[in-house]
């Protein structure tokens, strides 16, 4: 399904859960949509340095399993921002819905 | 064509990082290896052959030309990175020679003055031309030593040097402005690509690793 736009969102909710690296984010969110939203993995990373440039989340080296990775937190702001988009997608999901159902 | 000893990976990676700064490319190389490990060893541990895991991992990144695309706009290019390194060595330059600091500090103050003079023995038009010259000298060569470094203060001075430029042109060619926008576009056209190069690099770059040409 084609998500474009929303992913830096769902990026931010999945690591307002817990701080994680860039694989596991990607088989987070895919997990959590039960496989219907399916995106490319190549195009995780840049939404990340962009949340990054932003200021929304923050990288550090961490060690797993012996190998050096790069993990992502979010920030003070990215919470923010979280909130807001999520109650901006709740109530356009709201608004659809009410449209569609009329249908 | 690719060489025999580039795995499907580095194809991609080769793909993925076109264009972008050695810099930007070694990052993306290390989190796309490192992404590419974490999917092969969950294929294997799934029971997939490891030239399958091989295979589903790269599938698994998608279009390398659609990655390369998203990534310049969030990593330096090679050109952004040159022209960050050509602007580090030009104030170095500066800073290594006091004479030069005082000779862009001065310049602009001598058609300055011989605007006054002008004006002062009644040739007010002809004194324009030197005015507006001393101007925009000040506004290149002068106003780096000012203290606009802080991302507001750069802004404000950014809309001034345009503001300035634009309204030089006016000023100088009066009604034939208009006539004149075939010169107007050719003298611009460097300082506007600069400034778009430079803004897209602002857009990358967090403020506190911003070098001082950023703020110009």
């Amino acid at each position: 399904m084609n998500f474009k736009g929303t992913l830096p969102t769902l990026i931010l909710q999945a690591l307002a859960e817990q701080p994680s690296h860039g694989y596991r984010i990607a088989q987070q969110i895919k997990a959590r949509s039960k496989g219907v939203l399916d995106f490319k993995e190549g195009t995780l990373y840049p939404a990340l340095h962009k949340l990054e440039n932003e200021g929304l989340v923050a990288s550090y080296e961490g060690m797993e399993q012996g190998r050096t990775r790069r993990y992502y937190r979010i920030t003070k702001s990215g919470k923010t921002v979280l909130s807001k988009d999520r109650n901006e997608w709740r109530e356009l999901s709201r608004a659809v819905s009410l449209i569609l159902e009329e249908a | 064509m690719t060489a025999p000893f580039e795995t499907p990976l580095d194809v991609w990676i080769g793909r993925a990082t076109r264009d972008l700064s050695l810099t930007s490319a070694a990052q993306v190389r290390a989190e796309i290896q490192e992404h590419f490990e974490s999917a092969r060893e969950a294929a294997i541990g799934a029971g997939s052959s490891p030239a399958d895991a091989d295979h589903a991992a790269v599938a698994a990144l998608g279009d390398p030309r659609a990655a390369n695309c998203e990534y310049r706009k969030v990593l330096l290019t090679s050109a952004e990175a040159k022209m960050l390194r050509d602007g580090n060595w030009e104030t170095r330059a500066v800073c290594a020679r006091p004479w030069v600091k005082t000779l862009m500090q001065t310049v602009p103050a001598i058609p300055l003055t011989v605007a006054f003079v002008m004006m002062s023995r009644g040739a007010t038009a002809e004194a324009r031309l030197p005015f507006l010259f001393s101007v925009a000298l000040f506004v290149f060569l002068a106003a780096p030593f000012l203290p606009v470094y802080t991302p507001v203060r750069a802004r404000v001075y950014r809309v001034v040097k345009w503001v300035t430029l634009l309204a030089l042109f006016g000023l100088m060619f009066g009604a034939d402005t208009l006539k004149y926008s075939w010169l107007v576009a050719t003298c611009l056209w460097v300082p506007f690509w600069t400034e778009s190069t430079r803004m897209s690099i602002r857009r990358k770059l967090p403020v506190a690793q911003w070098p001082k040409q950023l703020y110009l």
